[in-house]
């Protein structure tokens, strides 16, 4: 299968981190500067999720950190913490990923789901233990949720018009190896 | 994966393994790091702000602006509201013109009689709105002036009309307010007429709340609270808004200032504060030939 050449894992790379900046560009428009009473999902978590766990070779584990700890400090978060975070959660999603493509979408999304949570709570517990900051912990589950449901739309959006499908049981890079 | 690169042995996995528990460190000592030495870290995070947003700005203006089009747009549908509206405002700014410039007299005679110098007019630079801060949690926008501009942290920033926040974290072509509204921001305030001096907490609403109140049964809502300028934080005066009391009755600010569109912002040049700490150095010192001369002992 041609699709699995090192040129397209590089431009689907590239295209990850275009995306990811894209994400962060539309968080940091100065639309809404009053107080929200309700939150987006983090869609960029969603997306390095469904990415990971249905083509871990695209986006290898040092773009996520590097994306990742850019919106750290660019989202006034604390730096570091989300992104260590992050790395955990995808690094268990990719070793999920022979597990995925053997069942039904259900197991796919509640895997998500847990690993949307745990990251979450972790981030709560550990900022509410360390940072001096005080932070709306409503707010937080309320994206943590929101998240999750935006998960099969992500998917969707990757399978249409990225091509980021599970691959198929046998198949194979241009070394032979399997996917 | 690479566990299912069989059959040669492989070295990878256990290599990568290790390599990415080490990135999860550094990623937690970054954190550790911003705990320990938050002002460095946020130093870093003004400069790495500084240089990634001004590139987004070629997208980001078209989009807010067009984003603008459509809010002004639908404003268009309660246009003939607003106009009634707007002449009922206009028919009571008359009165109150009238009673300013009476006022206005009055005090420009009382000035001078009493030969009163006021402080020096606060100069300020005024800078657009480039970016907020991309999260429900945090209050703060960015503006497109920084320290090329001479602005510092800790000055004071206000739409034409009223407070909008502080400066904290300054880069060389940005500089990052915190809003009123967030949950770190406190500023010290006073509530006339009753001259009342508090605190003004953000709580990341609309309303901020007013804190450490001598006597609450002292001001009623609708007084009008400044900023206060104790503890040197804040020039004294600005106007920040006026006294409403929420559901849980408790005492709020509805800020003066416009934080539905906040586009332009003006930075206020903070004026050195003299502050008089011993009063042995308010009598001249003497000047060292005469110290000389004098006698031992």
């Amino acid at each position: 299968m041609g699709s699995a050449g090192a040129a397209y894992i590089w431009s689907m790379r590239g295209a990850f981190a275009g995306l990811a900046v894209f994400v962060l560009l539309l968080q940091l428009l100065p639309l809404e500067t009053q107080p929200r009473r309700w939150v987006a999902p983090d869609i960029l978590l969603a997306l390095a999720l469904v990415w990971t766990m249905r083509r871990p070779d695209i986006v290898p584990v040092a773009l996520i950190a590097l994306v990742f700890l850019l919106a750290d400090f660019l989202l006034q978060r604390p730096p570091g913490l989300f992104a260590g975070l992050v790395v955990v959660a995808t690094e268990i999603a990719r070793a999920r990923h022979d597990d995925i493509r053997e069942t039904l979408f259900l197991f796919e999304w509640l895997t998500a789901a847990a690993l949307i949570i745990a990251v979450f709570v972790a981030y709560l517990i550990i900022l509410a233990i360390v940072s001096p900051i005080p932070i709306s912990a409503g707010l937080l589950l309320l994206q943590a949720v929101l998240t999750i449901v935006a998960y099969p739309l992500v998917v969707g959006l990757s399978q249409s018009i990225f091509g980021i499908r599970i691959a198929a049981p046998g198949e194979v890079d241009e070394k032979g190896r399997r996917l | 994966m690479a566990k299912d690169r069989t059959p040669q042995i492989d070295y990878a996995a256990p290599l990568r393994r290790l390599l990415v528990a080490l990135l999860v460190l550094v990623l937690f000592a970054v954190f550790l790091l911003w705990r320990i030495d938050s002002p460095r870290v946020e130093r870093i995070r003004a400069e790495i702000t500084d240089r990634v947003v001004p590139s987004f700005s070629w997208v980001s203006a078209p989009v807010t602006g067009l984003a603008h089009i459509v809010a002004d747009f639908r404003s268009y549908q309660r246009i003939y509201d607003q106009n009634q509206e707007l002449k009922r405002e206009l028919q009571q700014m008359k009165a109150w013109k009238e009673a300013a410039l009476q006022l206005e007299q009055e005090n420009a005679r009382l000035l001078d009689l009493n030969k009163v110098r006021l402080d020096p007019k606060f100069t300020h630079i005024t800078g657009v709105v480039m970016a907020d801060s991309g999260s429900p949690f945090r209050q703060s926008v960015l503006l497109n002036v920084g320290a090329r501009d001479g602005v510092k942290d800790g000055w004071a920033t206000m739409d034409g009309i009223g407070l909008v926040g502080r400066i904290s974290g300054v880069g060389r072509e940005t500089s990052r307010v915190i809003l009123l509204t967030d949950t770190s921001s406190r500023v010290p305030i006073v509530i006339q007429p009753s001259g009342q001096r508090a605190i003004l907490a953000g709580t990341n609403t609309a309303r901020p709340l007013i804190e450490l109140i001598d006597d609450p049964s002292s001001i009623r809502p609708g007084d009008r609270v400044f900023s206060s300028g104790d503890g040197s934080v804040f020039p004294a005066g600005i106007l920040v808004g006026e006294v409403t009391q929420s559901t849980d009755r408790r005492l709020r600010v509805r800020l003066a200032a416009d934080y539905e569109r906040l586009e332009f912002l003006r930075v206020i040049r903070a004026r050195q504060i003299e502050v008089i700490e011993d009063p042995g150095t308010l009598i001249a010192p003497v000047p060292e030939t005469i110290a000389q001369d004098l006698p031992d002992g």
